[in-house]
């Protein structure tokens, strides 16, 4: 089956779901394929604790296509993506860091307009020097994807608090969050060295915040309004 | 001692990163960061150093009292065994 994914022409098979989840990414053109997932290289050891052939089809399938992305200018981030007024933001974070219930804060917030791309694995990528987030069908436990892509204006790390602040990383602790939230069990060198050859495009040019919060609107408003004013300083 | 596993000292954004290859695991949330100082102490021990290479790889780099890096390595030692990366 292939699909187009981030702009890349995906072949993906169709066993274990995937079918279903590629639905909206579909490609019926001529052109051959970036990435060819195997199913005969799902690897069952690299997932202690799966269970159904559905869950190591959907796993080992996003495994090979986030470790081919980094030979595309590309990486994954551990996150839920919202667009707003045309401008991708990213909001990540260890399991239960409440990225999903801050992303839907923001979509009761800041207006009707605001979509969530991806709820779990978005894909990044740098095309021409600007970075883009975009839909995947690796999406997580809800299902919730667009097939869509924005330029990317921040990322930020959630903390779950008493209290809301944010305040903006340094390069160092920027690295190790982002590291701790995508593919860092790299089983070649040659992909660590595309990893962060990606880490130190994407600490350069887009800025990185944490924010210690509450689940609550006032959070949203303050990652939303210093966020967007970082943005619009830094040109993107 | 010795590294148990197999890891890569890279470095990126200015800063350096001990990263896990293959099932090497870090007790760390994700990542082990060093400075110039902790990326010195980590080649050696790579290629075999004891604490007493360590420490003759500080005083021949720095301008440090054989005490003071001493107690540089000691710490560096400390780290790597919180991040369970040490044999023994």
């Amino acid at each position: 089956m292939l699909c187009k994914i981030a702009e890349l022409i995906t072949e993906v098979p169709m066993a274990g779901g995937m079918a279903l989840r590629c639905r909206d990414y579909l490609y019926d053109g001529d052109a051959t394929a970036d990435i060819v997932i195997r199913e005969d290289a799902y690897d069952p050891e690299k997932h202690p604790g799966i269970f159904s052939a559905d869950q190591l089809a959907y796993m080992e399938s996003g495994r090979q296509f986030h470790s081919r992305l980094l030979e595309h200018n590309g990486l994954y981030l551990h996150a839920s993506a919202v667009v707003k007024d045309g401008k991708a933001f990213l909001f990540s974070g260890r399991s239960g860091a409440g990225k999903s219930t801050h992303t839907s804060l923001w979509q009761q917030e800041l207006g009707e307009d605001v979509v969530v791309i991806n709820d779990d694995k978005p894909a990044l990528r740098c095309l021409d020097g600007v970075w883009y987030a975009y839909g995947t069908p690796w999406c997580g436990k809800d299902g919730i994807n667009r097939n869509m892509k924005a330029p990317l204006a921040g990322i930020c790390f959630l903390k779950q608090a008493k209290h809301n602040q944010i305040r903006r990383l340094s390069a160092q602790e920027a690295l190790q969050r982002l590291l701790g939230q995508t593919i860092w069990k790299v089983y070649e060198v040659k992909y660590l060295d595309l990893l962060m050859a990606r880490m130190d495009e994407l600490i350069t040019n887009i800025p990185v915040f944490e924010l210690e919060n509450r689940p609550e609107a006032a959070a949203a408003q303050l990652s939303y309004t210093t966020m967007r004013r970082t943005a619009e300083e830094m040109g993107l | 001692m010795k590294v148990k596993g197999n890891y890569a000292l890279r470095q990126v954004a200015k800063t350096w990163v001990v990263m896990p290859l293959g099932q090497a695991t870090l007790d760390l949330d994700g990542i082990l960061t060093l400075n110039e100082t902790g990326a010195l102490l980590w080649k050696t021990l790579e290629q075999g150093g004891d604490r007493e290479a360590m420490i003759r790889a500080l005083t021949g780099e720095y301008d440090v009292s054989p005490e003071r890096a001493g107690a540089d390595v000691d710490r560096f030692l400390g780290k790597l065994a919180d991040a369970g990366v040490l044999e023994e």
